[in-house]
């Protein structure tokens, strides 16, 4: 038997301690431990980018992070991307919904995740610059048009948030 | 009384339509953004265990022992089911042809690699993933039969003993005269194809939570079931009760694209319960299980075709030979894609005579299962790629070729050799649309220019029918019983006029749950917003079949309306009641039950349900104090099968006509697709956007079939692609962004005029890439007839030109 | 698809890292390093490697750095592969490091992944591996006896295997910078994007008053280990790089290769021809990079 670790995660803002195995990964401990379940699975080995989260404000895929790894992070998941106060969804999600870059939904929070990464470095990003930030996210259901175009509305929104 | 839907938008009680045909943003959506769907592994019940299940590494062996002891002392471990239990408790899947189905454990013997031997209830999925290498199995190891043409040697080792060989079926079908079509030809192109497995792989794989209850001996189960009645009456069946004792509570699905839901997981977490105590026990399929041996293995086609064809274009006969590598056995239910073509086989030509000759073999390879086309778009892939090798012989256009062949506009309804009518279409206007759109001409000239510079660029152009809205009767040649796919909504006012949609399944990506509120919020001039669209389990949905067949939009348009027609006859009866005239006086418009005489006097619908929940003193003596109303559709006219499988089957037909250019890289084989257009045809779009993600979707399926996907066996039996390092889903850079258009030519027979078109464009990117790969290898004399066209394979075929 | 157990260090400084390999060593514990996890992870997942103990490196703070030092560039093996991507530094002073870092997985594996776990890691699919070998990229290492440096020629033994003791520790990667005026260059073919390659090359060349003065030639995805090709570097020097030269060095080059590997998506046939294909174009852009 191996040894439990205290370890204290700051996910969305707020700090967790727990005591963990070792071996459980960052996305069971989000979804299993914390319940928050809005970061999904895939292939838990890391090809399809369904559990990308931040950590430290950097995309990662979070099956292939151990939860004593981020041991003393900051974690941002999809259910810290809503408005605390006001439950608003962020320019991201709104722009997923309203240019339907989304079907089934599994893989969108991984999406919306790196999105958030690639626009807080480039507010405003070419289509090849799109592509070449969410090429290890797999789709299923999209063929990703829809997605590209929710990047794009979602950097407009973001900027002429910042303008005003 | 016999219900009208109507059949085209402009029928509905709205002096314009708000929703129906609109862009609109998904009801689903917010939900699914925020992250708070509770898709199944999201779910936890009190005292629930998790279920981790081993499975054979081999294709094909005798379990001779299986020794659990050292696993159920693993503390944490909770109960450890074997074949022994299940040979006791449960009974092999049923199958279409029946006979050919394994128990959810192996009792006797394993028939693929993953078949699962014995599976462990813990705390934890990571305690019961270490129980299992605790488990000890002894296998008597048997010689796999790892491809059809072994299955079918004489000396074969056979799968199930008890079937005395591995042929589940052998049929060949006959329509029209097709040896003097072939004999009176003037060509005969012809040609054999294989088709790799591909599958499924939607980004959620099976889940499920199934707890047994001890006291009153039922089910409920939890889980991505894409289709839950079908779900829990295979599991009643399979684990001995009665149907009405098995619910099952269908939960947001992260996509399905064929069938979602987990025969053998769902058995095995429901008798762990069992076996537990009635503790709910969960089990999450990984996604190497998943490849392994979940329901995502599709089409394993070896073909041999031919088509008939006259000095002027005309195409005459079809033939078609395909043995079908069913994989071991038939529990995937596989069997019926074989079946499905025979709802288009012909696809959009008029085409006098066809045969069909089948062989469905079994093998060790994982139990194939449906994925979204079921079995049509290989078969297109056969049909459309002689078209162009027709049209090369001819030295014709292709785009001309089809024209010449295809089905006219005034020739609908039309029965094709196969026996399904097409109910609509105008094909000459949609190919005349992509080739205006995709400036075909100068394709052919930039492609001509490329040629001159040594480039092996090509062009497809192809044209497909995607059967739509399924029924039983399509896949009664395969031992499927029944007419009739019942599909049920209930509409329902509460006390202060706010609505409620009752369906019997979930969501699933495709929309349906906007389309249903769509529909309602339009036919009671409400808000989309304020209709509510609710998934009922299977105890007390109305009958439902769920998503499948590219059926469930049509249908559920025709189950809500039939539900809004019945419940506005009421609302009638009691406003005609009130304003004491007749309820034929009184009509629905707007959300307002008004006199047609005098449309300023009437009630809301809210008043009118708030009457009849709360003041039964106003109601016509004798009424149901009811605001609620229950509809069940299916299509009409649907027939039974003749002696060679000939029936009404498929209630829709869309179209669509494909434009590709594609260049192949010389050096190393491998292809780029440049340009894509669309132009489809799939009657009333119900909702724009659900129609073109749809239709962008299957074309990124498609892709990854005609070029990147692929399920590889060796010699023997075993499978070499178990991870999606291997298992190549196109990513945003393989998928072209294709250019889309469409025309509208409604049903006469659906609702709204609505066609399905939910398979969409995966029965026809296969064919159009590869008919663009062999345009541009043409010039070369070579050919590849094999999918995907990977670069491997491509740079051999290149390298047959470069050794000669 | 669960890891099976282990314990769990973290130690803060490279000093009780070596120590507690070492001491774990001696006990008989079969102890792993943990660095990005971007290709460790999935095989715990998948239990093919089942350490006893992990000793993570992800606390060092000392061993995330990226500066220059006497005309070299040295990385601290635990700087992540994007830190790598985003340096100035690298870019302008080691531009094929810094192609080959682009080529490597997705935004999300470089963000975790680091420097000195693609090295450490060894796979034959990997850019890195070659792009050492092509730049003679040295490595240091410290272990219980100390710190020592390995040149990349000696590093790769075979398949995912190092000259690394097992109780070392990689803690630098030198890179030496790349001379004004030689060409380079660096392609691969993959499946999709963001893939490993089947096949990969990467190269340098150096002109001297027209013709090849020093050539290097690497390829990656074909053998057990990346490798040089030295029939085709030699039989490039003194040779003008115009078309038909490069193009013979390339079919030298991949004659000359050990039996490749094969898997599903390629044969040892084909990764051999695309061994040809990308050498020829990776040594034409070089040529034309080079002054
Ligand atoms: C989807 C995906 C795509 C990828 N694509 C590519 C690609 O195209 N090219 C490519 O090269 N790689 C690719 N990788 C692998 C990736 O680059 C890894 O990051 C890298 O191979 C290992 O680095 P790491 O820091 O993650 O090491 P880890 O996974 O933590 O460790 C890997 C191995 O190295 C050992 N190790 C690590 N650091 C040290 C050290 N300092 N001293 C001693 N031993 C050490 C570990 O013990 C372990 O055995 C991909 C990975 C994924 C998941
Ligand atoms: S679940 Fe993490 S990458 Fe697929
Ligand atoms: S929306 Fe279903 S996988 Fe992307």
């Amino acid at each position: 038997m191996t040894t439990k670790q205290r370890i204290c995660i700051t996910v969305n803002g707020v700090r967790h301690e727990r005591e963990v195995e070792p071996r459980l990964t960052l996305v069971d401990f989000l979804r299993h431990e914390l319940y928050l379940g809005g970061t999904h699975v895939g292939c838990e080995h890391g090809i399809c980018g369904v559990c990308t989260v931040l950590i430290d404000g950097r995309s990662a895929r979070s099956c292939l992070a151990l939860a004593v790894q981020a041991d003393g992070c900051d974690v941002t998941t999809v259910e810290g991307l809503r408005d605390g106060a006001t439950a608003q969804l962020h320019p991201i999600q709104q722009a997923f919904v309203e240019a339907h870059g989304l079907q089934c939904g599994f893989c969108t929070p991984g999406f919306m995740m790196t999105t958030l990464e690639l626009l807080t470095e480039n507010a405003d990003p070419s289509d090849d610059e799109i592509k070449e930030a969410l090429g290890g996210n797999l789709c299923r259901c999209t063929g990703y048009e829809s997605i590209i175009a929710s990047v794009r509305l979602a950097a407009r929104r973001l900027r002429e948030q910042q303008g005003a | 009384m016999a219900i009208k839907i109507p059949t085209l938008p402009e029928q509905l009680p709205t002096t314009q339509p708000r929703f129906v045909g609109k862009e609109i943003k998904r009801v689903e959506d917010p939900g699914l953004v925020a992250g708070t769907a509770a898709f199944i592994d999201n779910l936890s019940l009190p005292g629930m265990l998790h279920c981790a299940i081993l499975r054979s590494p081999h294709p094909h062996a005798r379990v001779v022992k299986v020794d659990v002891r050292a696993a159920e002392a693993l503390p944490g471990v909770f109960a450890v089911l074997t074949g022994e239990d299940v040979r006791r408790w449960a009974n092999p899947a049923y199958t279409a042809p029946e006979g050919w189905g394994g128990y959810c454990i192996a009792v006797d013997k394993v028939r693929f690699v993953g078949e699962p031997v014995a599976a462990v209830a813990a705390v934890s999925r990571y305690v019961a993933e270490d129980a299992l290498e605790l488990i000890e199995v002894e296998y008597d190891v048997l010689k796999p039969v790892p491809t059809p043409a072994v299955a079918m040697a004489a000396d074969a080792p056979i799968l199930f003993e008890e079937r005395g060989g591995n042929v589940i079926q052998s049929r060949v079908y006959n329509w029209g005269d097709v040896d003097r079509v072939f004999a009176e030809a003037d060509h005969v192109v012809g040609n054999t194809f294989r088709w790799n497995r591909v599958g499924a792989n939607p980004t959620e794989t099976f889940g499920c939570i199934c707890q047994w209850d001890t006291v009153d001996n039922a089910l409920t189960c939890y889980g991505s079931y894409g289709t839950p009645r079908f779900w829990a009456m295979g599991r009643a069946m399979a684990l001995n009760l009665p149907t009405n004792k098995v619910k099952v509570i269908p939960q947001p699905q992260g996509g399905a694209f064929g069938g979602k839901g987990g025969p053998r997981g769902t058995d095995i977490a429901a008798l762990l319960s069992r076996k537990a105590g009635g503790r709910p026990v969960k089990y999450i399929e990984d996604r190497m299980e998943y490849l392994l041996a979940g329901f995502g293995q599709s089409w394993d086609r070896h073909y041999d075709a031919a088509l008939a064809v006259k000095a002027d274009g005309t195409v005459t006969g079809f033939r078609v030979r395909l043995i079908d590598d069913q994989g071991a056995g038939a529990e995937g239910w596989g069997t019926i894609s074989v079946a499905k073509p025979l709802a288009a086989f012909t696809g959009s030509y008029r085409i006098e005579a066809a045969r069909y000759d089948t062989v469905l073999v079994a093998t060790n390879r994982a139990p194939t299962g449906p994925y979204r086309g079921y079995g049509p778009p290989p078969h297109f892939l056969v049909l459309e790629s002689l078209m162009d090798m027709a049209a090369r012989k001819l030295d014709m256009d292709p785009a001309e070729l089809r024209r010449r062949n295809y089905i006219r506009p005034d020739q609908f309804p039309y029965t094709i050799p196969s026996g399904n009518e097409y109910d609509s279409g105008n094909y000459e206007a949609v190919l005349d649309k992509v080739l205006a759109m995709s400036d075909y001409r100068g394709l052919r000239e930039s492609q001509a220019r490329g040629r001159a510079d040594g480039r092996l660029i090509g062009i497809g152009v192809v044209s497909t029918v995607e059967p739509g809205v399924f029924d039983w009767n399509a896949y009664a040649t395969v031992g499927v019983q029944g007419i009739g796919v019942p599909e049920g909504a209930k509409v329902a006012f509460d006390m202060l006029g706010n609505l409620t949609v009752v369906v019997g399944f979930n969501l699933q990506g495709q929309g349906q749950f906007t389309v249903a509120a769509q529909v309602a919020a339009d036919y009671w001039g409400l808000d989309v917003c304020a209709v509510k669209v609710a998934s009922a389990s299977t105890d007390i949905a109305p009958p439902s079949f769920g998503q499948g067949g590219s059926r469930l939009g049509v249908a559920i348009t025709g189950a809500v309306l039939g539900a809004c027609e019945k419940l506005k006859a009421v609302f009638c009866q009691v406003v005609a009641h009130l304003m004491q005239t007749t309820p034929e006086q009184v009509e629905l418009m707007d959300g307002r039950l008004r006199l047609k005489a005098n449309p300023q006097v009437g009630m809301s619908v809210a008043e009118v349900a708030g009457t009849m929940l709360g003041r039964s003193d106003l109601l016509p003596p004798g009424m149901e104090p009811s605001p609620e109303a229950t509809f069940v559709w299916t299509a009409e006219g649907r027939t039974m099968p003749d002696d060679q499988g000939r029936c009404r089957s498929y209630l829709t037909g869309a179209n669509a006509t494909h434009v590709v250019m594609v260049e192949i890289d010389r050096d190393t084989g491998r292809t780029d697709i440049l340009k894509y257009f669309i132009v489809d045809d799939c009657g009333t779009r119900l909702n724009l956007a659900n129609v073109e993600g749809q239709l962008q979707g299957a074309l990124a399926q498609g892709v990854g079939a005609a070029l990147y996907e692929e399920y590889v066996y060796n010699d023997e039996g075993q499978p070499l692609v178990t991870t999606f390092v291997d298992y190549l889903i196109p990513t945003i850079h393989e998928v072209p962004m294709a250019t889309k258009d469409f025309i509208i030519t409604p049903s006469p027979v659906a609702p709204l005029g609505a066609k399905g078109c939910g398979e969409g464009a995966i029965h026809t990117t296969p064919a159009a890439v590869l008919c663009a790969i062999n345009d541009a290898l043409a010039p070369l004399g070579v050919e590849i007839t094999e999918t995907p066209a990977s670069p491997h394979r491509l740079w051999k075929v290149l390298r047959q030109v470069a050794e000669r | 698809m669960k890891p099976a157990s282990f314990d769990y260090h973290a130690p803060p400084t490279l000093a009780e890292a070596v120590e507690l390999m070492a001491r774990l060593h001696e006990e008989g514990v079969d102890a792993k390093i943990l660095a990005g996890g971007q290709s460790l992870m999935p095989m715990l997942a998948m239990r093919v490697a089942r350490p006893e103990v992990l000793v993570d490196l992800g606390k060092i703070k000392s061993l995330d750095y990226i500066r220059e030092e006497s005309g070299a560039i040295a990385i601290g093996a635990m700087t992540s592969k994007r830190a790598a991507e985003a340096s100035a530094l690298i870019e302008r002073q080691q531009p094929l490091f810094h192609a080959a870092t682009k080529l490597v997985g997705h935004r999300q594996i470089r963000n975790r992944g680091s420097v000195g776990g693609s090295f450490a890691h060894a796979d034959p699919a990997s850019e890195y591996p070659a792009v050492a070998l092509v730049l003679d990229i040295v490595f240091k290492a410290v272990g219980p006896e100390g710190e020592r440096t390995i040149p990349a020629g000696d590093f790769f033994v075979t398949y995912m295997t190092t000259s690394l003791e097992s109780t070392e520790v990689l803690t630098e990667v030198r890179l030496p910078v790349l001379p004004a005026g030689t060409g380079w260059a660096i392609q691969e073919f993959a499946r999709r994007n963001g893939d490993l390659a089947l096949a990969g090359v990467a190269t340098t060349l150096k002109l001297a008053a027209g013709v090849c003065a020093d050539v290097r030639l690497a390829a990656f995805g074909v053998n057990a280990t990346a490798v040089r090709l030295t029939g085709a570097e030699e039989f490039l020097r003194g040779k003008r790089p115009d078309r038909a030269v490069l193009a013979q060095a390339a079919a030298m080059a991949a004659n000359d290769l050990d039996e490749p590997m094969s898997c599903v998506h390629a044969s040892a046939d084909y990764r051999r021809h695309l061994i040809r294909v990308l050498a020829e174009r990776c040594l034409l852009e070089a040529a034309a990079r080079a002054i």
